[in-house]
């Protein structure tokens, strides 16, 4: 009775004018019942692909978000991946894309808490053969411009011989199928779902150590940040995310670890 | 080619370098400025995080998965430290007590929940969080003497009641959001895992433990490491039944509380560990989350007004109801509540799992965070007037609080360690054991120390070894002048000596091969009596039987087999 009395004069003077749910202010997107999400590449083998796009990782958690923000359906728009890494999202809600959170990009665009990890990852044609650092060095090497990865290639791995520098991974994969190039360094989510999507086509030869994630993306200063957050975190306690990468990605445990130190 | 090789650190080298730096200078610093230790470790975890230096980035893995380990190690610490004896000495205070601090928080958190609009689940998780607190001032007190005061020892085995209940809330909350079947359904599932829960913990883990304990018993690292693997395997245990492993940790800690009394030397390496790297981690972990930016905002500091409100004024108005049920004078009632009102390790355990949950979000973190920097820093404060209110009487000491064994050289009997391990477990007692030689008798050998140690660990007695040099009755009294022991098991027959102020107890091995025992000097009846049910205990497979009057005539205790050798060498 006295606590009810002590915090009922507590809430009075506060004027209960905390506008926050315990999880967040609730989510408020652009188009009335409807998760607007920005992704780059589509069809994107693992994440978004299958008829329109609905199927995949990051199609799945779109869908997944949706019902927990008590979204009706979700609607994908393809924006350039150079602009949704900086936030710019052309009206979407946010970005699913296979985007690292970098402090560069957190200038101009905010980053939801992780959903994936995403240590770098070896994608290779299938007749290449590579088990240490060493026998990688060997390889032919492309490598993306915008990519957060290619300083790795460059300090980690130090290609014996120049890579091939393309303009974004569209054009990298193009390099690897065509033969010009045998290796290229992804988000190991990404390189396990390209190699699921052309078996006979990539495959991963390893992972090397690092501790980089994959994150959604919003426009920075968004007010949605801390409802997709804590929407995010829920998602990973329940198992629907790891559910989601085991359906979609495969286990990124089975991939070997090439040690950078050797 | 040196310049060439030089390179700025980087990956985990540097992670640990920043993470223990904190953990060295963040106590340190903040200690200057009369402020508790743990506020520094939150502080730094601030400057080290992505909200400060960045020194630890928002997505790495390493410290908030140490921080994991830490969280348990904290849960399985606060279970351990938790003083069953007052819990027993106190019963009906404590209990009534321990409902009146859990219910009233729990419905100030229920209020404000609701009042917020928030979901059911948070509601309740906010309500666990005010339930239950951290006894970090009871130090004070108990090295002002005040560790006896009904009042303080109600408070302190309130605390098992409040954190085991606050735990339970957190496990049906948790349980509701992680599975995907129905309410009914999980709660069935809980109330099966927690029965098995209650089953490990009360009975196969005292008993595994305490044997692998004596089994390795001259090996410290693997004694040490005994203790750990109980303390995960109850925590994965508690995951397979869908409850946070932190309550598997929990119950670990009050299951092996007896068997790692507070004073003992196990104890001493599990507070070292956990003192010096897993608690620090976890709640350096917990500061990579103070966000300035969220902190300092009308909304959180608001919210954090209403949650001390909440939390603090919950905590007062129990003291209040429990100290008028029970006549506790005002300076009573005042220790209770500075026993009860800080806020720390349960309360950042229920946090963290609302925001892995995503019940919370950051700004209900800093905002808890604010509580525990605030109950902390009051109760410390008030602490140190409420020892100077508060009467001081005669300090009730538990029988086998504190139990010296006393041996000539080469060390005690078997029936003597039998008789200290039964004197000291039920209270959780640690002890010493003082071996005393002949001034001229050779110094004893490493090895033959080692082997003495372990032949008194291998008895399930966890306490310290010392040597002394001159006769038994005299190193007797003076040991009890110095380490004030609760009662002495003297390994001689033939020991007459009389020692104020202590009970002693004598054993010898008769002829026939039994152990007895007879009580000398000081021991009023009610000590004798209990000297008496713990040693003459007849569901115990070897039990001691007392023999009356005078040291006999067939000489003293016998030595062990292992003694024995340890003397030849």
């Amino acid at each position: 009775m006295l606590a009810a009395v002590t915090v009922g004069l507590g809430l009075a003077l506060s004027g209960c004018a905390v506008k926050h749910g315990a999880a967040g202010a609730k989510f408020v997107p652009k188009q009335r019942g409807v998760l607007t999400v920005a992704t780059s590449f589509l069809p994107a083998p693992g994440f978004w692909f299958g008829p329109g796009e609905r199927l995949g990782f990051e199609a799945g958690l779109a869908r997944a978000l949706a019902h927990k923000l008590g979204l009706a359906r979700v609607r994908v728009v393809q924006v350039p991946f150079a602009k949704v890494t900086h936030g710019r999202l052309d009206g979407a809600d946010i970005g699913l894309s296979q985007v690292t959170p970098t402090s560069e990009r957190e200038q101009t665009a905010d980053f939801s808490t992780p959903y994936l990890t995403a240590p770098p990852g070896v994608l290779a044609r299938t007749n290449v053969e590579a088990v240490d650092l060493n026998s990688l060095r060997g390889l032919r090497w492309v490598v993306a411009r915008v990519s957060t990865l290619t300083p790795i290639v460059r300090d980690v791995v130090q290609p014996a011989r120049p890579p091939l520098v393309v303009e974004d991974r569209a054009t990298a994969l193009d390099a690897l199928r065509s033969g010009r190039a045998d290796a290229l360094l992804l988000d190991l989510p990404v390189a396990l779902g390209l190699a699921r999507a052309e078996p006979g086509r990539f495959q991963v030869l390893g992972q090397l150590s690092g501790g980089e994630s994959l994150a959604a993306v919003l426009p920075k200063g968004s007010p949605n940040l801390d409802i997709v957050d804590s929407s995010i975190r829920a998602l990973t306690a329940d198992g629907k995310i790891a559910g989601l990468a085991s359906r979609w990605l495969g286990s990124q445990a089975d991939v070997p670890l090439i040690r950078s130190s050797s | 080619m040196l310049v060439g090789s030089i390179q700025t650190p980087s990956g985990a080298v540097l992670e640990f370098l920043v993470l223990f730096a904190v953990i060295l200078f963040g106590p340190v610093v903040i200690r200057r400025f009369g402020l508790p230790g743990l506020i520094g470790l939150l502080l730094g975890g601030y400057a080290i995080g992505s909200h400060g230096l960045d020194l630890i980035k928002a997505g790495d893995q390493t410290v908030p998965a140490l921080g994991q380990l830490g969280l348990l190690y904290l849960m399985f610490m606060a279970g351990l430290e938790l003083d069953l004896h007052m819990l027993r000495r106190q019963r009906t205070a404590a209990v009534a007590f321990g409902l009146v601090a859990f219910a009233v928080p729990l419905g100030a958190g229920l209020l404000i929940g609701w009042a917020l609009g928030w979901s059911v689940a948070a509601t309740v998780l906010l309500g666990a969080l005010f339930s239950s607190h951290t006894l970090i001032v009871y130090p004070t007190l108990r090295d002002a003497g005040l560790g006896g005061n009904r009042a303080v020892a109600s408070a302190v085995g309130a605390t098992v009641l409040t954190d085991t209940l606050a735990l339970i809330v957190l496990a049906i909350v948790a349980g509701t959001q992680t599975a995907s079947a129905r309410i009914g359904v999980v709660l069935v599932e809980i109330t099966i895992g927690f029965a098995v829960l209650v089953g490990v913990a009360a009975f196969v883990l005292p008993r595994v433990v305490d044997a692998a304990l004596r089994m390795w018993s001259g090996d410290r690292v693997a004694r040490y490491l005994v203790v750990v693997v109980a303390l995960l395997a109850t925590a994965a245990i508690a995951e397979v039944f869908g409850i946070e492993p932190i309550i598997g940790a929990f119950f670990a800690g009050l299951s092996l509380n007896r068997l790692v009394p507070n004073e003992g030397q196990s104890m001493d390496r599990v507070e070292f560990f956990g003192s010096a790297v897993f608690v620090p981690v976890f709640v350096v972990s917990i500061g990579l989350l103070l966000d300035p930016s969220v902190m300092f905002t009308a909304d959180t500091l608001e919210l954090a007004g209403l949650i001390c409100l909440g939390a603090l004024g919950g905590k007062a108005i129990a003291c209040l109801l429990a100290g008028q049920a029970f006549g506790f004078s005002w300076p009573e009632r005042a220790a209770m509540y500075v026993l009860t009102a800080p806020q720390a390790a349960a309360t950042l355990a229920v946090t963290l799992i609302g925001f892995e949950l995503g019940l919370f979000d950051t700004s209900v973190v800093n905002a808890v965070l604010v509580l525990i920097l605030v109950s902390i820093s009051a109760a410390a404060v008030l602490s140190q007037r409420v020892v100077t209110w508060m009467p001081r009487g005669v300090e009730q000491r538990a029988l086998g609080e504190k139990v010296l064994v006393a041996a000539t050289a080469p060390g005690p009997s078997d029936t003597a360690m039998r008789a200290a391990t039964r004197l000291a477990r039920p209270d959780g007692g640690h002890g010493e054991v003082v071996v005393a030689r002949m001034d001229g008798d050779p110094r004893p050998e490493p090895a033959a120390l080692r082997a003495l140690e372990r032949h008194v660990f291998g008895h399930g007695f966890d306490g310290r070894l010392t040597t002394a040099v001159g006769p038994l009755a005299e190193t007797v009294t003076r040991v009890v002048c110095e380490s004030e022991p609760s009662v002495v098991v003297v390994d001689d027959a033939e020991f007459d000596t009389l020692v104020p102020g202590v009970p002693l107890v004598v054993v010898r091995l008769t002829a026939s091969g039994e152990d007895t025992f007879r009580v000398l000097g000081s021991a009023g009846n009610e000590d004798a009596r209990e000297i008496a049910r713990r040693l003459d205990d007849r569901r115990t497979p070897r039990k001691l039987r007392r023999w009356r009057g005078g040291p006999p005539g067939d000489g003293a205790a016998r030595p062990t087999d292992e003694t024995q050798s340890i003397a030849r060498r």
